[in-house]
């Protein structure tokens, strides 16, 4: 009876938004248009409010989840003192089944830190709530466009950002010194692909002779998975801008065949194969925490790791540097980052709308700066942030996420495709068949996807 | 002087008191029923129902699909490819692990000084969670820095890939688990062969029947009922098999660990089509319906003592 009700209640709401979108402005979104309409101030809360919260597991994102809390609970003369957060922290890879399980069986879930390429799928499948009335035109200002545009879907906000991302090649001067080389320091000099693997080449070194190297030239992303964020990029990289191969997937955002395929996404996975199987520049099997613990060189990740030496190495004895990504054809990094959403199953709106409003805002964004150190998606905080300035230790990561920074494919289906070519890329690490894995992959994914034909129609 | 009449209850008869029996029985056997019914038959009842729809658990049912995904199974490969692994898993797993047990039954049914810290030094893997042990075999067979390779090196052998080389990753994951369970079927038989009197061997050796003799004739038959046991109930627990894959591989390398369960997982949760996934959950349920009852008729024991 409830989920008819629901699904009646969702379609009425459907209709009513394809009513509402014929009459509006198509190219304005509707984060934008609630100018007018003031968001409403939210109720004080009386009791103690505990908000469930389901974040990443990550030690810098959650000690800045608490850092902000504790300042939102001395915002406004103490007005939400009496908010609390239960941080239910998950694995990365768990992330998803758990928000999936937790909104389909009406679990109390409160708050989403949701990943940026998932949004339009949360959106899509009615787990988080809309928010766009909730904010103003100049607080939507403050977030940079392609947050914006990425926590939306058909023109509505569902999730303000927490930060923005752009991968560069980091590295360990310690090596690279004592490896003779000196890294480009500018985006325009970046390395290509074979460029880059002399560098790793020189810098995996086997230090007692045992045949294993004990430092690795170089790990391709974080984690110890072989994620789309970073392993992504190299295939779209082999293309031209503009083609199937940079595009990654057709406009409809389920075909795949032609554009996942294509002999230089081909090319460019047995490249990532070879790094592993014969240049043996870095490990088949991942070593957690290899480039912070200075067992490999390079490591192609955001600039969260400064956050990560920062609290490894309080003392800054590890030393590093930044340089370009390094490129086939077309020089990429994937933008985007987390968002936070407030599920659908909530029953403290209020307390959650204010929590997210002030966690996104400029005080939260820099309280999670300062921990996480990642490009803030609120551009207001830039000012205050030198590193990120000409010259800056972090100015690449900006320089690329404005110059050469591209969002992940655009796809409802993004969870599925994840999920597959997580599959495919670890098989293609550890010796699969290049061209074969990636057929595969491209039936599966299609196979997998069918279902969301025609969801970015109006 | 007068007589003091009692009234006496009528004594029941047969048929009621075997009803009131039956009533006490009922009652203390509910609570294990009610569990059985709200946590086993009614999923299994929500599944084959989910399994001839399309259904995803945001998106509720779709289209009805009626036998549509039971044929999409057939001509999945790779749900065949997660069959064929699942049961070389079982055929590693099952007889080397009984055998083990047997073995290790045999040597610990001794009384002797020790022999109670033995037994539960063998049982302790048991009481372990899974995943953590799963999560610590995966450091220990890691190439670069796990303890396994480390000893293999000390030993002028080559390192292994033990969980990226796709020969190697099921029987590595395989041994984790006969390491894991062999205590529990250890008991188990342990509790079988003590439970055969002595006397038969007491007369075995009187006729003059060697030490094998006995074990081939007394012990084996004897310890049917109780194999038996173990046999299906290790083979149902390694057609579930999920948590080391989870844990120590993701089905990888190349889906070389890919178990059908990880497999029914995958679609449920990570590819969004809990239908296919219910699809995939009945038909295993059969196999293992039918293996568990080939089984039971196999090794039927006809010995009684």
């Amino acid at each position: 009876m409830m989920r008819r009700r629901l699904g009646s209640l969702s379609v009425l709401a459907l209709i009513c938004s394809l009513l509402l979108a014929t009459t509006e402005h198509p190219a304005l979104p509707a984060v934008l248009k609630a100018e007018a309409a003031p968001a409403p101030t939210p109720t004080p809360p009386r009791g103690k409010v505990t908000l469930r919260f389901i974040v990443n597991q990550n030690d810098e994102q959650i000690i800045a989840f608490k850092k902000i809390l504790e300042a939102f609970q001395k915002s406004e003369g103490g007005k939400w003192a009496n908010v609390d957060l239960a941080l239910e922290a998950v694995p990365f890879a768990e992330l998803f089944p758990k928000i999936l399980t937790s909104v389909a069986v009406g679990a109390e879930m409160d708050l989403i830190q949701a990943d940026g390429p998932v949004m339009k799928h949360y959106a899509f499948n009615r787990v988080l709530q809309p928010l766009g009335k909730y904010f103003t035109l100049r607080e939507t200002r403050q977030w940079h466009p392609a947050s914006l545009a990425e926590g939306s879907f058909r023109g509505q906000l569902y999730g303000p950002p927490i930060m923005q991302s752009c991968s560069m090649l980091m590295y360990n001067r310690e090596f690279t010194d004592a490896a003779g080389i000196r890294p480009p320091t500018r985006l325009d000099e970046s390395w290509t692909m074979p460029q880059a693997l002399e560098a790793w080449k020189k810098t995996t070194r086997d230090l007692n002779g045992d045949g294993v190297p004990d430092i690795w030239g170089v790990r391709l992303g974080q984690g110890t998975t072989y994620a789309d964020y970073e392993t992504g990029i190299w295939r779209r990289s082999n293309g031209d801008k503009g083609s199937n191969t940079f595009k990654g997937v057709a406009d409809d955002g389920i075909t795949f065949r032609g554009y996942l395929d294509t002999p230089e996404a081909i090319e460019a996975m047995q490249f990532f194969q070879d790094l592993h199987l014969v240049h043996k520049v870095t490990p088949v099997e991942p070593i957690p925490n290899i480039f912070e613990s200075k067992k490999a060189a390079f490591m192609v990740t955001p600039d969260n790791r400064v956050g990560a030496i920062n609290r490894l190495y309080p003392d800054g004895s590890f030393k590093w540097g930044v340089t370009g990504i390094p490129y086939f054809k077309t020089q990429v990094c994937h933008t985007g980052s987390w968002h936070y959403g407030i599920s659908v199953n909530t029953k403290k709106f209020n307390e959650a709308l204010a929590f997210v409003k002030f966690a996104a805002g400029r005080e939260g964004s820099r309280i999670w700066y300062n921990n996480v150190r990642q490009l803030p998606a609120n551009l207001e905080i830039y000012n205050e942030l030198p590193e990120y300035r000409a010259g800056g230790q972090q100015d690449l990561f900006f320089e690329g996420l404005t110059k050469v920074g591209v969002p992940r494919i655009q796809t409802p289906g993004y969870q599925e495709y994840f999920q597959f070519f997580l599959e495919m890329a670890t098989n293609i690490s550890t010796g699969a068949n290049v061209k074969q894995e990636m057929e595969a992959a491209v039936r599966r994914i299609e196979a997998a996807l069918r279902r969301y034909s025609g969801w970015n129609r109006q | 002087m007068t007589t003091a009449v009692t009234a006496i209850r009528p004594l029941l008869t047969p048929a009621q008191r075997r009803r009131r029996e039956y009533l006490v029985a009922l009652l203390f056997v509910l609570p294990a029923l009610t569990n059985f019914a709200a946590f086993r038959y009614f999923p299994i009842i929500s599944a084959l129902r989910a399994s001839l729809w399309d259904y995803s658990l945001l998106g509720g049912f779709g289209n009805f699909r009626a036998l549509g995904q039971y044929a999409r199974a057939l001509e999945d490969p790779v749900f065949w490819h997660s069959m064929r692994v699942t049961v070389e898993f079982v055929l590693l797993k099952v007889p080397v692990q009984v055998v083990l047990a047997l073995g290790l039954a045999l040597v610990t049914q001794r009384e002797v000084r020790g022999m109670g810290v033995v037994r539960s030094a063998i049982f302790t893997p048991v009481v372990t969670s899974m995943i953590v042990v799963s999560i610590v075999w995966a450091m220990m067979y890691h190439a670069q820095q796990g303890l396994v390779n480390s000893i293999l090196v000390s030993l002028g052998i080559p390192r292994q890939h033990f969980l990226s080389d796709p020969v190697l990753a099921l029987p590595a994951m395989t041994v984790m688990t006969i390491w894991k369970d062999v205590g529990f079927t250890m008991i188990i038989l342990l509790a079988g062969l003590k439970g055969i009197s002595h006397e038969y061997y007491e007369a075995a050796a009187i006729d003059g029947a060697s030490r094998f003799q006995q074990l081939w004739y007394i012990t084996l038959p004897l310890l049917k009922r109780v194999m038996l046991f173990v046999v299906v109930t290790q083979t149902i627990q390694s057609f579930q098999v999920f948590a080391p894959v989870y844990a120590m591989t993701r089905g990888g390398p190349q889906d070389a660990t890919k178990a059908i369960v990880y497999y029914i997982y995958q679609h449920a949760f990570s590819f969004q089509d809990m239908g296919y996934a219910s699809t995939l959950s009945i038909i295993v349920l059969f196999i293992i319906l039918t293996v568990s009852l080939v089984q039971m008729r196999v090794l039927r024991s006809d010995v009684e003592h």
